[in-house]
């Protein structure tokens, strides 16, 4: 599937391959100098963005395996003069597992049912206008369905991917609209999905300002009121991101090393959920025969 | 009772949920910007547009409506939101610019370019990078590049030409722009590799067996066939950084100053504070409902400009529609 | 027949509200604060104490931060019990409430490690802070060289307002300033510039990493604010809306007066 190396098998049947073996190589040399500019800047740009996204993730890896200790992911945060008697970040963790959960929970029917709506059926068209630019709308506010509009995006834009002969070969054989969606549209956008759902998941946790605006900031879950679940979410006040923020000379400073260590293991939860998502999304390219690219996910 | 739903639903009744679904959504923002709305108003009855507008020193008057009590009198209303709306404007619209190139491009090397083993890691370290915490990014900035930039970019001789009315030391537009580039850069990456990806082979294979050399094959034809996604991506990317706030608190300098363009260079190591930040940095301390209403005004601000960017990339695909099925 | 997935939403609901049950079961009262990020250390030192010593009294503590105009507001609004705030009070403060001082703290200046400046006279501090002189070679003794870098803190921050009472003579710092929004930042920014000048609390400059200036020849520790000496002496406040009832009075009695919290106090700040 690189564009510049012919895959082995397919030269051709004997008449047509070339005498050369192989197929005929393009060299970048022969080409334009416009295009051997847009060849050389995206090399650059993408080894570019692999690097910082490399530094980034190695820095925080470094210097969070230096200052994690397991003991800390099972010890609720406590108030002490020293590093040895502040505990660990077991509220913070339990915040973050909630406000995901609940995040993706309220986020991912919302967004699914939402992206098929608009693409299928949209009926009428001011509705579907309105609708589509209110969850533009909710991507640059703080609130817990954070994850809607990455989901609904990356939805839509894999239904809109779809050809049109797919559906209409389910239309030829009977199949009203809501089973072509079960049966042919949905299991082909599975990957999109899961692309969405791990974009969703980064906004929810790495989102601060939803936890300072709108949970409260405090150190340790204290369930608010009596009713068990609400309570919990209202009284959260911490997930890992608050900690490493109140842990580092933004909040209080007290405890950079803490903070450290919270920031990786918020690294590998996300990492986690990522690779667990993407398993579940992988897409069956050659089943449905598409033809696009490898699994992406 | 689960059985119903086992039953093949009706076309009609498919449409009736999902829609309801789509309207509940639709429904609950519509809410949100009209309580905003509301609890905006004040700041419009008493100033109208005119808020929006330059001249007055904002710092004084953010700080004259602090000690404001409950029984505000309307001159206490006033203010000219100038510097941060053109805050907000300017390192939105460069951090998008920067981003945008490196988005697509860095796409195109991860789909097409990239050797195998390369792509296999690069795709979840970028995607990582999507959920580093904005608190992180304000963090490396402030630890990092803030001091970089102040100390050694920045010259002796700039500062002290500048001194009396700014101050240079490193809190500035480069680094917000440069940090917010970062963080838009993973969800445009993603969502447009996604695009890049469902384009059918044969289309490339097609151009390439007109002729075309392969990179231009994937600019004229995978590229072009991927600009919807791309328009929307870049939708997102862009009310993600309108609404970055923390970050931009640490990094800008959270000094009501605009940045001139006339400084030439100078021009990017000047600091600036946004609508977002300045919501943030007065969030818990409005209690005078002068200063309240003011925040909520930033945000009615914020709310409308996503809007106006829905509207943008909306109008953007309209033209794109005669090549796909639907835009 | 039980479909499988009847059963994991089940478990599901049921574990979510498992998790939720350490719900307070019995009726605790929660003393909630909001306030200054200056005093929030002692503050939650104190409570932390508290609750260990006395647990017949079944008391929760939930501390917020935001800067000490965020308390004051909150506490007359009675969004919270106590407010932490880290200056006197002002006459713009709203009517009604009592101010109990608990601690005080010197507020001291500093600069980069780098920049040995001895010590500051009050009225080149006020120039310095106010933005008449510009440039540190205007300033005797200072070893850096180039344009001053004034850090200064948020308008909420109680730190300010008493810093701007105590050492700058009522005037204001000047608008080029640049604002950190906690202690933490502000130290960060000195350290890392060597052309900065900043105003922390003595508890955030005994961590090291910058270089503490004197004051009209006090230099500014511990033993000054104790011995009266230093000029920037500071108080942290309990504030509460009317006369402090209950376990906010009880709590701030214990602060008064108990060996304990002073003994907690005595660490880095000083008793009243």
């Amino acid at each position: 599937m690189n564009a510049f190396a012919p895959s082995k098998g397919d030269a051709g049947p004997p008449a047509l391959r070339p005498a050369s073996g192989h197929g005929r190589r393009s060299s970048p040399f022969s080409w334009r100098w416009i295009d051997r500019l847009a060849l050389a800047w995206a090399w650059t740009a993408g080894l570019l963005l692999c690097l910082i996204a490399g530094a980034i993730v190695v820095y925080m890896g470094i210097r969070g395996i230096q200052y994690l200790r397991p003991a800390l992911l099972a010890e609720r945060p406590a108030v002490g003069a020293s590093q040895s008697e502040t505990g660990g970040f077991l509220d913070p963790l339990e915040g973050t597992g909630i406000l995901t959960l609940i995040g993706i929970l309220l986020a991912t029917p919302l967004g699914v049912c939402s992206a098929l709506w608009i693409t299928e059926y949209g009926r009428p068209s001011w509705l579907a206008r309105i609708v589509e630019t209110s969850i533009e709308v909710v991507a640059g506010t703080p609130d817990i369905v954070i994850a809607l509009p990455p989901l609904f995006t990356a939805t839509r834009d894999g239904l809109q991917a779809v050809p049109k002969h797919m559906r209409e070969a389910a239309y030829a054989i009977g199949k009203t609209r809501i089973a072509t969606i079960r049966r042919v549209l949905l299991p082909s956008v599975r990957s999109n999905i899961a692309t969405g759902v791990t974009l969703g998941v980064s906004r929810t946790i790495g989102d601060t300002a939803i936890v300072v605006l709108l949970l409260g900031l405090t150190l340790r879950s204290e369930p608010q009121g009596s009713v068990p679940g609400i309570g919990l979410l209202r009284g959260t006040g911490s997930t890992l991101t608050t900690y490493v923020f109140q842990n580092s000379p933004a909040g209080e400073g007290a405890a950079p090393q803490k903070a450290y260590a919270a920031a990786f293991v918020l690294l590998v939860f996300v990492l986690a959920l990522n690779l667990v998502v993407g398993r579940i999304g992988r897409r069956q390219a050659d089943e449905l025969g598409l033809g696009a690219a490898g699994a992406i996910v | 009772m689960l059985q119903r739903f086992r039953h093949p639903w009706t076309d009609d009744r498919a449409e009736r949920t999902l829609g309801a679904a789509s309207l509940i959504v639709g429904v609950v923002v519509v809410a949100m910007v009209a309580f905003v709305a509301v609890h905006a108003w004040p700041t419009f009855a008493h100033d109208g547009l005119s808020w929006l507008g330059p001249g007055g020193n904002l710092k004084d008057q953010t700080e004259a409506m602090q000690a404001t009590g409950a029984h505000a009198p309307a001159s206490a209303y006033h203010l000219n939101a100038w510097p941060i709306v053109y805050g907000t404007l300017l390192s939105t619209a460069l951090a998008v610019l920067l981003a945008l190139p490196l988005a697509v491009f860095s796409s195109i090397f991860i789909v097409e370019l990239a050797p195998r083993r390369l792509r296999a890691i690069a795709i979840p370290v970028i995607r990582l990078l999507a959920s580093v915490p904005s608190v992180v990014y304000g963090l490396i900035g402030v630890l990092v590049l803030v001091p970089f930039v102040g100390n050694h970019i920045v010259s002796d001789s700039e500062k002290a030409k500048y001194a009396s009315e700014v101050q240079l030391n490193g809190y500035s537009l480069i680094v917000t722009v440069a940090i917010l580039a970062v963080m838009i850069t993973p969800i445009m990456v993603a969502l447009i590799c996604e695009a890049l990806a469902s384009v059918p082979k044969t289309w490339r294979e097609g151009a390439i067996a007109l002729g075309l050399n392969p990179l231009r094959a994937i600019l004229a034809v995978v590229v072009r066939a991927a600009r919807p996604a791309i328009v929307a991506a870049a939708v997102l990317a862009t009310a993600r950084a309108l609404g970055e706030a923390v970050m931009v608190y640490m990094v800008s300098g959270v000094n009501f100053w605009s940045p001139r363009p006339g400084d030439g260079v100078t021009f990017f190591f000047e600091p600036l504070r946004t609508l977002a930040s300045t919501i943030v940095a007065f969030a818990e301390g409005a209690s005078a409902p002068a200063l309240r209403s003011a925040l909520y005004a930033f945000a009615l601000l914020l709310l409308f400009s996503s809007l106006a960017l829905s509207v943008a990339g909306y109008l953007i695909k309209l033209p794109l529609r005669k090549y796909q099925v639907r835009a | 027949m039980i479909s499988t997935r009847r059963v994991l939403t089940a478990l599901t609901v049921a574990g979510v509200l498992g998790a939720a049950a350490p719900v307070s079961a019995s009726a605790a009262t929660t003393i909630t604060m909001s306030g200054a990020t200056a005093s929030y250390p002692l503050v939650s030192l104190l409570a932390s104490k508290y609750v260990k010593t006395h647990k017949k009294a079944r008391v929760k503590f939930r501390i917020a931060q935001g800067g000490a105009q965020v308390g004051v507001n909150d506490v007359s609004a009675g969004r919270v019990t106590i407010a932490n705030v880290s200056r006197d009070p002002l006459p713009s403060d709203p009517a009604g409430l009592d101010f109990y001082p608990i601690a005080k703290y010197g507020i001291c200046v500093v600069t980069n490690k780098g920049n040995t400046l001895g010590n500051l006279t009050a009225s080149q501090l006020v120039s310095i802070f106010t933005g008449k002189v510009r440039s540190w070679s205007q300033v005797s003794g200072a070893s850096a060289s180039g344009t001053i870098d004034i850090e200064s803190r948020t308008s909420v921050a109680g730190v300010l307002t008493s810093f701007q009472t105590l050492l700058l003579e009522g005037k204001k710092v000047s608008s080029v300033a640049s604002e950190q929004s906690s202690e933490g930042l502000m130290r960060q920014a000195v350290e890392a510039d060597p052309n900065a000048i900043g105003f922390i609390s003595n508890y955030q400059s005994d961590k090291g990493g910058v270089h503490v200036v004197s004051v009209g020849g006090v230099t500014c520790s511990r033993s000054t604010v104790i011995s009266g000496q230093y000029p920037g002496i500071a108080r942290f406040y309990e504030v509460t809306k009317g006369k402090a009832k209950g376990a906010a009075a009880a709590f701030i009695a214990w602060i008064t007066k108990a060996a304990p919290a002073k003994k907690i106090i005595n660490t880095q700040w000083v008793t009243i």
